[in-house]
């Protein structure tokens, strides 16, 4: 299944997105978790302070559907 | 007229009431920018070395920098310096919100006060009609009280910076408040206004900044707008604040837990930006020019409470006034929020010295009789409201507190200097720097005492290694140069940090506002370089040296491996300090005693700091050849 992954600053680099500007497509076996497919494009679960189904937070525990749009959100540098 | 500035500059003699408005000299423009850079320059060569910070010969210095108020990406800040009753070294603070753009709306780019007023007085700015008022009803009132009346007496139109109680008080870690809970919160600058009997300015501008090329300014600036609204990063932020941090921090083993002990709180997801969202926010709130729109406006009723509107929690009142004291939930927090910005004090310094107390409460160092008969605990309201007020007014033990806590874990005594998390007096940032060594090498060298704004490092040691010690220091560098850069120029640094709007964006913003067409970001990073090697060498000519013995945080820091959760065993040494000190003294041309050499002051255009220096023989000797560049951008990772 395609799974879609939005992503700016530090993190594009990293996933090196190709659908457009922000977004990096993921063929990905279902049932495997968020976290699973972000370890597996080398991320580090430090470089994801929160991940977003639409508007709707999500934990790296989710289970992604064919489809889904997940926003991934790095941590803020100080605040 | 220097274009992108105000124009002038308000020198205001407390003592005798004068007020000389005169024109901004455009070299001096051009050399120091503005905001921070102004800040430092002025401290450096007007106020004697021996001054009190809280006596007459200090100076309250309040800068809008270049970008403020000009149509550019969140030009919206305002800087606060003085000499820190904190550090007794170079102290600024920035606020967001609307001051800063409406002082150059009144043709104004600096105001420097000196001298007492011999009664409380707010100064006055109606465009070019500048007065010295009685403050007398005013004083007294909490920061956000104060503000309010003022724009009720005055107009709402008025923008308004105030000071509470604390600050009056002489309180070393007072802040300044605006727009209804912003604060320039480090550093104790509330307390240099108050010591100045200082309550208030409010401005009013309805002139004009003349802008170089207007259209191309619009231009770049909407076209920046369009991208960073689809940003990816955009969104969350916007929705959550920076609260939602709090459970990143501590599943990453560097969230401050009863006053550092440990750096996970079981009962964080209480105090994160999920429950702030659900629970008590009534509206967004954003600063002026900005459509990051990030602010955090939250209504808060606790049993027994009165009920209460606060802007925030953030993230770092989220840690040092969250799990740091053992409040869990975001209704404590935000009260604790409240509580901090309505007297006036630095929620920051406030929530690590509370915590600082009720660890020494619960050691047994800190007794109830000296707490007039209180309980200090872990998670209380009431004790901790208690505290505060014994401190505010500067009862019993609270007098020890009202001058920092490092002077009052030397009253204390039995170990309690251990305990206090600081450096240089000023208390520690939301981030416990055993799981992040550069975090904690970030705290130890900036020159305004501990503070995450120099520069923040967390993923860079995770990218590196949570326990490597080398290799560090060139990047913490690099960040104190970058990030306080946009202090200087006064505009958020959030949009570089957050959504991609790059410093060269910055850069050729600036350009379009001033004409300057030869202005580099080498040049402004070279400008950073400088403030920082005078910053040090002002630090060093009040206090003595040598710099490097100041360098040093708590022993906790260097002592202890943190015991629980996520972040279990780590632990730095003092060895470890000493070979971070030793790369981050090389990096910037100094020598092993953290003193600037000769030859790094001749390269920055200090030739006067060197003199300064050698006269009190205080020079450092390099042990490594100057480094060309100063500083190491991290590529391609965060920043």
């Amino acid at each position: 299944m395609t799974i879609f992954l939005k992503v700016g600053g530090m993190l594009k680099e990293r996933v090196k997105t190709d659908v457009d500007e922000w977004t990096r497509s993921v063929e990905t076996e279902p049932g495997r978790t968020l976290r699973q497919v972000i370890e597996e494009l080398g991320l580090k679960t430090v470089h994801v302070a929160m991940a977003f189904v639409g508007e709707r937070l999500i934990s790296l525990s989710y289970v992604p559907h064919d489809g889904d749009v997940i926003t991934l959100r790095p941590p803020v540098q100080g605040g | 007229m220097i274009k992108g500035f105000g124009g002038n500059q308000l020198r205001i003699d407390l003592t005798t009431g004068e007020l000389a408005r005169t024109p901004l000299d455009e070299r001096f423009a051009r050399e120091w920018l503005g905001g921070r850079s102004f800040i430092a320059k002025i401290l450096y060569d007007e106020v004697p070395r021996d001054a009190d910070p809280l006596g007459f010969e200090n100076r309250l210095v309040v800068t809008p920098g270049v970008m403020s108020g000009n149509f550019a990406p969140s030009g919206s800040k305002c800087c606060f310096g003085a000499v820190s009753p904190l550090s007794n070294g170079h102290g600024d603070s920035t606020v967001g919100g609307h001051f800063g753009p409406e002082l150059k709306f009144a043709g104004l780019d600096l105001l420097v006060f000196s001298g007492i007023a011999p009664k409380p007085v707010y100064l006055l700015i109606d465009d070019a009609k500048i007065e010295l008022r009685d403050a007398a009803k005013y004083w007294g009132l909490g920061t956000m009280e104060a503000e309010q009346m003022l724009k009720e007496d005055l107009g709402e139109d008025f923008e308004i910076v105030a000071i509470g109680p604390a600050g009056e008080n002489l309180i070393a870690f007072s802040c300044i408040g605006h727009d209804w809970g912003r604060q320039a919160g480090r550093c104790g600058i509330g307390a240099v206004m108050g010591s100045k009997r200082l309550k208030a300015i409010a401005v009013r501008g309805t002139g004009k900044v003349p802008i170089h090329d207007l259209k191309a300014l619009r231009d770049s600036t909407m076209a920046i707008i369009k991208r960073t609204a689809k940003h990816p990063n955009m969104a969350p932020w916007q929705k959550y604040g920076t609260a939602m941090f709090v459970g990143w921090s501590n599943q990453h083993g560097v969230y401050p837990t009863h006053n550092f002990q440990t750096t996970y709180f079981e009962d964080y997801a209480g105090i994160d930006g999920q429950p702030l969202v659900d629970r008590i926010l009534v509206s967004n709130k954003a600063c002026f020019g900005c459509w990051m729109n990030c602010g955090k406006y939250s209504k808060v009723s606790l049993p027994g409470k009165p009920t209460v509107f606060v802007e925030g929690p953030e993230y770092e009142t989220g840690s040092l006034c969250g799990g740091n004291c053992g409040f869990n939930t975001i209704e404590q927090v935000a009260y604790v929020n409240w509580l901090c910005d309505h007297v006036g004090i630095d929620t920051m310094s406030g929530g690590g010295f509370a915590a600082f107390a009720m660890e020494c409460y619960e050691k047994g160092l800190i007794t109830r009789e000296q707490l007039e008969g209180h309980e200090l605990r872990w998670g209380s309201i009431d004790d901790f409201e208690h505290f505060i007020d014994m401190i505010v007014h500067r009862r019993g033990i609270g007098e020890w507190f009202a001058r920092g806590a490092k002077y009052a874990a030397e009253q204390i005594g039995g170990g309690a200097e251990r305990l206090v998390a600081q450096v240089k007096g000023q208390g520690m940032s939301g981030y416990d720097g055993r799981g992040a060594p550069a975090m904690l090498l970030s705290y130890m060298t900036a020159d305004i005492g501990a503070h995450h704004n120099r520069a923040w490092t967390i993923t860079m040691d995770e990218d590196l290694g949570k326990t490597v010690i080398k290799g560090k220091a060139k990047v913490v560098v690099y960040l104190q140069h970058i990030r306080p850069f946009f202090d200087t120029v006064s505009c958020c640094r959030l949009f570089w940090g957050e959504v991609d709007v790059t410093a060269e964006e910055h850069i050729d913003a600036i350009k379009l506002m001033t004409g300057w067409s030869d202005f580099t970001l080498e040049e402004a990073m070279r400008l950073s370089d400088r403030i920082w090697n005078l910053n040090r060498a002002h630090y060093l000519e009040r206090n003595g040296g040598p710099g490097r013995s100041f360098d040093y945080p708590n022993a906790r820091f260097y002592e202890e491996a943190v015991p629980s959760g996520p972040g279990k065993g780590a632990r730095l040494t003092m060895a470890d300090l000493d070979v971070m000190l030793d790369e981050y003294y090389e990096a910037r041309g100094w020598g092993k005693d953290g003193n600037p050499s000769r030859e790094i002051l001749a390269d920055l255009g200090l030739a006067d700091c060197a003199a300064n220096l050698q006269k009190r023989g205080l020079l450092g000797e390099l042990f490594a050849p100057l480094p060309a560049v100063r500083g190491e951008r991290y590529k391609p990772k965060a920043f």
